[in-house]
């Protein structure tokens, strides 16, 4: 295969990935804004229990909500806005979508990122030394540390922390980190226990050596795909998370919005956790596929 | 001199950190908001966290003192309403400024009522004042005097005053700009607010310093009341305003001294049956909850002392009627609350048909009677309440079943479907003046809740209820509005469309720390004078 070809497969490649993405996040949206707009309750508000309104400014404010009524004609409205770069006003924050993201965005990525690194860390690290060292010991460690924390709910967990004057944002850590440990040991011992990897081993290769040339390289497409799926988990585990501990992250924020149930705000917050958990798992079906490839 | 140099570097390390721990206790006022204000804009503040922010911050005209419940001049010195009730004159304080340093005018106060009265905004303060169709008319007559003139007489014109926040007609900042206590300095959205002093507050206490004494007030976003009780405990915030029973007894075991008892507030937790014509009720069940016998009935059969005592934990007493024994002036003092009777409400039930077979309540025409009461998912105090009531109920063979729903399911239920049976639900009332209440009591009224907007009164009572509220509403004679706010809470009592439950008790819990906090009953509870307070160590630096 010549070098034009393979960057003309590479090509196609992200396009067919990104035409994906572009397809699922607007279906993402729009399911998002079907669930939101048959849930019961929508389109009311508590100011519909002000007994200071008059009648004139109950019904007025009635109105406004009800002109978001049709559900296709709001997102067309909502993708017509899109393209001028315009996400709307939150109903129940009373602010500009944009802004909210603006403001909440880099705290859960903050969170994520920090949690992300942190279950990474300590469940690679345990899943290596458990499969490297073949240690017992090492081993029943690890599957119980992810045992127990896979079995505390991630509400209780962060409340916990709370309690403990402990950072919450290490909680998402210690939720995603059961997951990691778990898949990459079952991962990393099948890979070890691989005819090519115990022969380097009987040739008499050091143990960094057999991880660094043998294991790892084929391991790497699937810890990749993992890398990938731990994203959307530690997004998912944010809400709960932000919610209890009070972190003003998009996680509380879509608490929030789902209680009140804000349809712009929410469709928008569908669209942001859909796309942030398409790229990393398009980012790392991509890598995973360079890596197979590599290792053929 | 080596040593030497040992010794003053851990005297220099000792101020430093006693220095530190000075400053962050002495120069910042630390309590939570329950949610995120919707809005700093004064005339658009309806939920509870903006109306924290506006109390802050807002200059008011005059300011309804909660310990007292008298009115007090503020940026007005004087001021007069015609003997109509539908204008007010006011006389400005002069040589005061907005945080940014604008000069406060009579411009500004017409600017702000008109920003209030304007229909396109639906101001809920603004709306307070709408007392007939037309235009409200503000003159200026000088810098400091202006009057303002109302279509039709507004009953309590000079209190509702005490919410109206005055915004400057002439700053760049235009809302931001203020002129209380303090300014909001940061916004982190979700996070906190911080306001700082208003270095051009007018008032100064009577040793001539600036009021108010603590330099800045951070107000934390936390919705979770148990994390706010442990960082009461832990020192982190200075006061909790309004604490639930079971959070007072703990506060009082763990930290006594922390928690005030104020008395009997003027919320109230009550119940209905679902009266609309044309709700997707059977006809047999429209039947029972359109008897008054049924009704009362079923209120006879409610142990209010129990509730009160269990599930307040003795922090709340038996509800009469919709005024409040906390609201001195408008109590109507012969009622008491409906005693636990069974053997009364099955009497009355008898009279209209029920009977009672194998421990089950049947009507006239056999039905067992069951019905379903909703009720906001997570206000455990309800849904204890419900619970009780369930049990209660059974005591006369009624089978009630408890429904809890997220609040904007229940909202629908009550204001837009009218699918339910029975609601129980609580009403937060921050006036005294019943007038507030007249979208409740009239039978047009979207607020009217077990029947709301009727073309023409259902019953000869809601009838009499709408003459008696708009009569209170039209004259200003105190005698006469009293006696007809007397009759209408007679007539809620004997008809019982609201079955008032209990009243709860206003509860706080302030930090030793915070100095001068009187809890009173009125919302804002604890920081109501604001302005006075002051910190352990700044009491000592201001004297």
């Amino acid at each position: 295969m010549n070098s034009s070809s393979s960057a003309r497969s590479a090509t196609r490649t992200v396009a067919v990935h990104a035409t994906r993405l572009a397809v699922i996040l607007l279906l993402g949206g729009f399911l998002g804004a079907t669930l939101v707009r048959v849930a019961p309750g929508f389109g009311t508000d508590e100011s519909d229990l002000d007994s200071r309104l008059s009648q004139q400014s109950m019904q007025a404010l009635r109105q406004s909500r009800s002109s978001q009524d049709s559900l296709a004609g709001f997102y067309v409205r909502y993708l017509g806005r899109l393209l001028h770069g315009d996400l709307g006003t939150s109903r129940t924050l009373q602010q500009p979508v944009t802004q909210l993201l603006k403001d909440r965005l880099p705290e859960t990525l903050k969170s994520v990122g920090l949690g992300l690194a942190l279950a990474w860390t300590l469940g690679l690290t345990l899943a290596l030394a458990s499969v490297m060292s073949r240690s017992w010991f090492v081993d029943l460690f690890g599957s119980l540390l992810a045992g127990v924390l896979l079995c505390v709910p991630a509400a209780v967990m962060a409340i916990l922390f709370v309690i403990a004057q402990a950072p919450a944002r290490l909680v998402l850590g210690l939720i995603v980190f059961p997951k990691i440990f778990r898949y990459a040991r079952n991962l990393l011992a099948r890979t070890a226990a691989m005819p090519h990897v115990l022969t380097a081993r009987a040739k008499g290769l050091g143990g960094t050596r057999v991880l660094l040339w043998h294991v790892l390289p084929v391991a790497a497409p699937q810890l990749l795909a993992l890398a990938g799926v731990s994203v959307s988990v530690a997004f998912a585990a944010a809400i709960p998370v932000e919610a209890l501990c009070d972190l003003p992250g998009i996680g509380q924020l879509a608490w929030k919005a789902a209680l009140g149930r804000d349809l712009e705000l929410l469709v928008n917050l569908t669209m942001v956790v859909t796309a942030v958990t398409l790229v990393a798992n398009s980012a790392s079906d991509l890598l995973g596929n360079s890596a197979r490839a590599g290792a053929v | 001199m080596r040593q030497r140099l040992v010794r003053l570097g851990v005297l220099l390390l000792f101020v430093a950190v006693t220095g530190a721990a000075f400053a962050q206790s002495g120069s910042q006022l630390r309590f939570c908001l329950h949610s995120e204000p919707k809005t700093l804009n004064p005339v658009l503040m309806a939920d509870e966290s903006s109306e924290t922010v506006r109390y802050l911050t807002g200059g008011v005209l005059m300011r309804l003192n909660r310990l007292t419940q008298q009115l007090e001049p503020e940026l007005a010195t004087s001021w007069k309403v015609s003997e109509e009730g539908k204008t007010i004159s006011f006389k400005l304080r002069a040589g005061v400024h907005f945080s940014d340093g604008t000069a406060f005018s009579a411009d500004d106060v017409a600017y702000t009522m008109q920003q209030l009265m304007d229909p396109a905004l639906h101001s809920p303060t603004g709306d307070s004042f709408r007392s007939a169709e037309g235009k409200v008319i503000t003159k200026v007559e000088a810098k400091d005097r202006v009057t303002v003139i109302f279509p039709a007489p507004v009953v309590g014109l000079d209190k509702l005053f005490d919410q109206v926040a005055i915004m400057s007609a002439s700053s760049p900042k235009k809302e931001m700009a203020v002129l209380g206590p303090y300014y909001v300095a940061e916004n982190k959205a979700g996070s906190y607010l911080l306001l700082k002093r208003n270095p051009n507050y007018w008032k100064h206490d009577a040793a001539g310093v600036q009021l108010p004494y603590i330099n800045s007030v951070r107000l934390d976003i936390q919705q979770n009341r148990d994390v706010e009780m442990l960082r009461l405990v832990r020192g982190e915030i200075d006061f909790i305003n309004a604490v639930d029973p079971e959070y007072f007894d703990k506060l009082a075991a763990q930290a006594p001294g922390t928690v005030t008892e104020a008395g009997v507030s003027l919320d109230s937790e009550q119940m209905w049956f679902n009266q609309v014509a044309s709700s997707p009720l059977p006809a047999y069940k429209k039947a029972w909850f359109t008897s008054t016998n049924f009704r009362r009935a079923i209120s006879n059969s409610i142990n209010r002392e129990d509730l009160a005592r269990v599930v307040f934990r003795g922090h709340a007493q038996p509800a009469v009627s919709w005024v409040s024994p906390a609201n001195k002036v408008w109590f109507n003092a012969k009622l008491q609350p409906h005693a636990f009777d069974q053997k009364a409400a099955l009497q009355m039930l008898a009279n209209d048909g029920f009977r009672l077979q194998n421990g089950v309540l049947r009507d006239r025409e056999g039905h067992a009677v069951e019905f379903s009461i909703i009720t906001n998912a997570g206000n455990k105090y309800r849904e204890r309440m419900a619970t009780m009531i369930q049990q209660d109920l059974a005591g006369i063979g009624i089978r009630l079943n408890v429904v809890t729903l997220d609040f904007p399911s229940l909202i629908e239920r009550i204001t837009r479907t009218f699918d339910y049976e029975a609601s129980l639900l609580g009403l937060v009332n921050n006036d005294l003046d019943p007038n507030s209440q007249m979208n409740v009591w009239l039978s047009s009224a979207e607020q009217h809740q077990w029947n709301p907007e009727q073309k023409t009164p259902a019953t000869t009572w809601e009838a009499e209820i709408d003459k008696l509220m708009r009569a209170q509403a039209s004259t200003l004679d105190q005698k006469k509005r009293k006696q007809a706010v007397d009759r209408v809470q007679e007539i809620v009592w004997q008809q019982e469309p609201f079955i008032y439950l209990v009243n709860k008790n206003a509860m706080s819990a302030v930090s030793k720390n915070l100095r001068n906090a009187h809890p009173v009953v009125l919302r804002p509870q604890v920081y109501w004078n604001i302005d006075q307070l002051s910190l352990g160590s700044e009491v000592a630096q201001n004297r």
